[in-house]
Formats: structure tokens, sequence, C-alpha cells
């Protein structure tokens, strides 16, 4: 539905999107994750054709973006970062008229305006005035209108930005919901809200793209997929050699007090081996425990740079300055 | 077509939602209505020779110019500048509305909104009327004139107002190029030689309003007017363009 090849955006002598590229197939809700000034915002502007990129090309459902403007914009639903309505109007005058501008009838009208503002839960502010609604509800009302026009691709960058625990709740599921009939981008930086919402995650950092697939295989894919904590009543150095030598184990740190941490690799489970050797040397087991990386340690390892290059970054500010 | 109407209503909605909108039009409606006074006053007086009034009133006068130089810019300066500020302008070029339908529907707007502030000047029409017979002839043709120069000086503004972020800069760009479009015809009373006074005296927009008033339509003013405004709105159409997602 959405390819995107080689997309590059370069301001002044920066790529702020280096050689992007993938696929989303119809019906994907696709998770864009990526530290303040990855580049998301741009990459979801370059799709909607607000931004001409710099190379690369964007095709949604076969139509390239910069040469089939006006016909991707149709299928597009578009929720940008700030989300901008016109203050002076009501909330309905401006549902009929996002309406309007993109294309509904005048038959449809009423319906679609019924069912976008029942959808996203704004139905009792309809008479007011933009200007004086809640930061939560304009969001709703710039997400109604995204929607308004029941597109086949959905844009939305932090939609639940704003929004109380029991909307971005509700804004969720409205999503996954959204999800069966629609495609969907979305961007955001809370990482539980990703592997509820998303299928697949793409990790952004620098402009660069440095992860790619569904949340279980970013979780699972990453060195040291799993950590076991171990306590043993046993002697100390013995332990240590003995759950060192169990296959699958890639590295064993002594936290003092008979409690070990074991580095599990990637697909292997310890756990059984663990107690069959308590068990077979007469140690005592007082807590195995299994834990796997979230997806904000693998957010973490994949976006922060070494101590060193983030100690020089100011140094080299001030010398530009 | 739907989607232009749309673009227009939303426009003169913010236009009459904006104490701007009441500003202008009680301000436009006070100095016509001085200007009127001093016009008939003026005539009134037994020195001078008989003039229509309307003439007078219709780009006669300096006031005229002043206003209509002041007044347009803070029409259009909110148009594109705004929505480009706040942000609203990412929505719209992002929905199925071309460039060129945008800055026609804004501009609509700004020349409904422009035509309702004179308006009221039918009330001396009719004031008038009521003194003396009125040769309706040169009545129109002032009117003509004047839309003409809406036309013409609120494509400026709408180019202006696409260019930049900030309206008090877009109303002064458009000042500025206005100031220029009105006063390179009256270089044409300094000019010597035949060819630049005639290319001159073309562009020249206060003996164009002369005319106007005086019942003359001339077929060379209205193309003159015309094809500026158009040139103006493809600037602007470009200008959109160019500067998507600046
Ligand atoms: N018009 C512009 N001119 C110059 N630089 C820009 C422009 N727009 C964005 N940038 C730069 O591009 C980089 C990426 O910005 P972008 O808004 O895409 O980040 P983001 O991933 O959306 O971040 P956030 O999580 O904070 O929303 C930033 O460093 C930003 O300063
Ligand atoms: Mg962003």
């Amino acid at each position: 539905m959405i390819e995107v090849e080689g997309l590059t955006k370069r301001f002044v002598d920066k790529d702020v999107v280096a050689n992007v590229s993938f696929f989303v197939p119809e019906g994907e809700v696709l998770g864009f994750l990526g530290p303040n000034g990855a580049g998301k915002t741009t990459t979801m502007r370059m799709i909607t054709g607000f931004l001409p990129p710099t190379s690369g090309s964007v095709k949604v459902a076969g139509l390239d973006v910069s040469r089939d403007s006006l016909a991707v914009r149709a299928r597009i639903g578009y929720l940008p970062e700030n989300v901008a309505l016109y203050p002076e109007m009501r909330v309905e005058e401006y549902l009929r008229f996002r309406a309007a501008v993109e294309g509904v009838g005048r038959a449809e009208m009423r319906a679609r305006v019924d069912e976008a503002a029942e959808r996203c839960m704004i139905a009792e502010v309809r008479r007011q005035v933009i200007g004086t609604l809640s930061k939560g509800y304009r969001q709703r009302v710039g997400l109604a209108g995204a929607l308004i026009h029941r597109p086949p691709v959905l844009i939305l960058d932090e939609p639940t930005v704003g929004l109380d625990p029991r909307q971005i709740v509700k804004i969720r599921e409205l999503i996954i919901e959204l999800g069966r009939e629609h495609t969907v981008i979305l961007s955001t930086h809370i990482l539980p809200e990703v592997e509820q919402v998303c299928r697949r995650v793409l990790i952004i950092d620098d402009g660069k793209l440095v992860a790619d697939g569904t949340p279980e295989q970013l979780r699972g894919g990453f060195s040291g997929a799993a950590q076991l904590a171990v306590q043993l009543e046993a002697p100390e150095g013995e332990a240590r050699a003995a759950l060192e030598a169990l296959s699958g184990s890639s590295g064993v740190k002594s936290e003092g007090n008979g409690h070990f941490r074991i580095a599990v690799e990637a697909g292997s489970d310890l756990r059984r081996e663990v107690f069959k050797l308590a068990v077979a040397k007469g140690w005592m087991l007082l807590e195995l425990a299994q834990t796997t990386p979230s997806l904000e340690d693998v957010f973490l390892r994949l976006t922060t740079h070494d101590a060193a290059a983030e100690a020089e970054a100011p140094v080299a500010e001030v010398a530009n300055a | 077509m739907r989607k232009l109407f749309a673009l227009v209503q939303r426009e003169l909605l913010a236009y009459f939602s904006s104490p701007l909108a009441y500003v202008v039009l009680t301000a436009f409606l006070f100095i016509n209505g001085y200007v009127f006074y001093l016009i008939v006053a003026f005539l009134n007086d037994p020195r001078t020779q008989a003039m229509a009034p309307l003439k007078l009133l219709f780009g006669g006068t300096i006031f005229f110019w002043l206003f209509l130089l002041f007044v347009v810019p803070v029409i259009t300066m909110r148009l594109l500048a705004e929505e480009r500020r706040t942000g609203t302008l990412e929505v719209l070029l992002t929905s199925p509305v071309s460039e060129g339908q945008v800055v026609a529907g804004k501009f609509i707007a700004a020349f409904v909104f422009y035509l309702f502030l004179w308006l009221p000047t039918w009330v001396y029409v009719w004031i008038l009327a009521g003194h003396a017979k009125i040769d309706f002839g040169p009545v129109w043709a002032g009117y003509l004139g004047i839309a003409l120069l809406g036309l013409l000086f609120l494509s400026v503004g709408t180019l202006t107002s696409a260019l930049v972020r900030n309206q008090i800069i877009a109303a002064i760009l458009a000042f500025a190029v206005l100031v220029v479009v009105f006063s390179i015809g009256l270089v044409e009373n300094i000019a010597t030689g035949a060819a630049l006074k005639g290319a001159l005296g073309y562009m020249n927009l206060w003996d164009h309003m002369d005319d106007f008033a005086k019942g003359i339509v001339d077929t060379r003013h209205i193309v003159y007017s015309l094809s500026l405004t158009g040139f103006f709105l493809f600037l602007a159409t470009k200008a959109l363009e160019a500067s998507k997602g600046r």
C-alpha cells in the first residue's frame, strides 16, 4: 500500500532523513519510533506530499506522491504533529469543511460527520467553538478530521499526545479498529502503545532506519534476548563456573549473596537446566526468574550513542557558534 | 467546485468572526462618509465649477487611493500567512485541493469582503438621487472600476501573504508593491518621449479610474487590470507550491 524507496531529506547540510526504505502492506498498523529529532515527522510529511523529498520516492496505492499528488492526497487522512485547527469555527463546521475539502458528497456529509464525531468521542462538543476546547478535545477533533473521508491510508503523528489515560485507551482501541479497514502509520513515544496497537515497528534514529520488525522480533532479535535472575545457596565460585558452563548461557554476573544474573542467548531457555543443576549439586534454589527485554530496552540500545560522542556534541556546537 | 465553495465559505467565516473586519468596515465607512461630506461641501461652494460628486468619490481624490493602499493589505495579510503560521496550511495542502484552488478560494473570499465594504456607499448614490437627477451610466462604470481595481490590488496582497508567515510583513510588502503598481503610471506626467509616455499612460490607474468615473468603459483598462491580476495570482500559486513544508 505504501512503498518508500531510498527516501532522503536534506535540510541545509544535514540529512535529516537518510535513505529510508520500507513497505507497508494493506491493512497493517505500523508504529514509527525514534528519539526527538530522529526524522519521524519529516518522513511522514514526505509521505503525505507536504514536503518534497530531496531524493527517493514514495508510492501510495501504486501512485507516486510527487507525480499524482492530488490522487494520493485523496487517499490519505493525515493528523499532523501539532494539531492545527481554525479556532473561530465550531467543531461541526470544521468537520463539514474538512469533509467538503476531502471530497465527501453532500448526500453523505451528515452521516460522515456523525460517524467521525461519534468515533472520536466529540459528539458532546459539536456545537462548541474550537478555540475554547481543551487540548485533548482539539486532538480528537483533529483525528476526526483526518478520518472523515474514510481514507484507505491514515498517517497519524503522535495521535495520543495530550489525552487523558481513559481517552488514550479509547483512542488506541479506535486505532486498532481502524487498522482492520485502513493502513495506518503512527508515530509515538509511548512504547507500550506500540506493542498494543502496532503489528510492525520501525525504529528510526538520526534519520536512519535502525530496526524493522514485529515487536516480538525486535525484543527477541537482539543480543542477550533474555536474562535469568538466580539466587542459590551455594559456594560462589563453584556455582558461577557451573552456570557459565551451561550451554546457552553467554555470561554470568555474580551480584553477591548468592545472586547471579545470567545472560541467555536468543532462542534458549535455561530455567530447566538451572533447576536440574541445583538438584544435582544439592544447592538450594531460592529464586529463578526470567526477564525478557522490553521494547524500551531495545529502543534504548538502538538509539543511545556512546558516551564519547554525546560528550563531544556540545563542544562541537560551541565551536560552530 | 464544491471544494472551492467550501474554501471561500470558511474564509468568509474567518473574516466576519475577526474584530479586524469590523474595524476595517468602520474605518472605511467613517473615512468615506467624511470624504463624501467634504466633496459635497466643496461642490456647494459657489466658486467651484459644476462636477459630478460621485466622480470625485470614485478615485477623484487622494483619500480614495490612500485608503485602498492601506486597506487592501489589511484585508489580504491574513490569508495564507496565518495558515502557514498556525500550521493549518499543512492540513490544507495535504487535502485533495490544488494550490491553485487554495489561492482562488482565498482571493475570492477577500474580493467578496472588499465588495461588501463598498456596499454602503450606495447610500450616497441614494442621497444624491434624492436631490438631483443621476446618470446611472457613470455610477455603474465607477463601481466596475472599483471592482477591477480591487481585483488587482487584492491579487498583490494574496501574493505577499503567500510569501511569508508573518501577517504584518505580508501587509507591509503588499503596501510597498501596491505603491509601485499605483505610482508607476503617475510617472507619465513627468516622462519625456512619446513611447514611454504612452506605455506609462496605459498603466496609469488614476486615469483609468477617472475614465470609469466619467462613464467611459475602456477595454484596455479592463484588460490591464485583469491580466495583472491573473499574473499575481499565478505567482501566488507558484509561491505556495514552492514553499511547501517550509
Ligand atoms: N524546515 C526545517 N528546516 C531545517 N531543519 C528541520 C526542518 N524541519 C525539521 N528539521 C530538522 O529535522 C530533524 C528531524 O525533525 P523531525 O520533526 O522529523 O523529528 P521527529 O522524529 O518528528 O522528532 P519528535 O519526536 O521531536 O517529534 C530535526 O533535527 C529538525 O530540527
Ligand atoms: Mg515529530
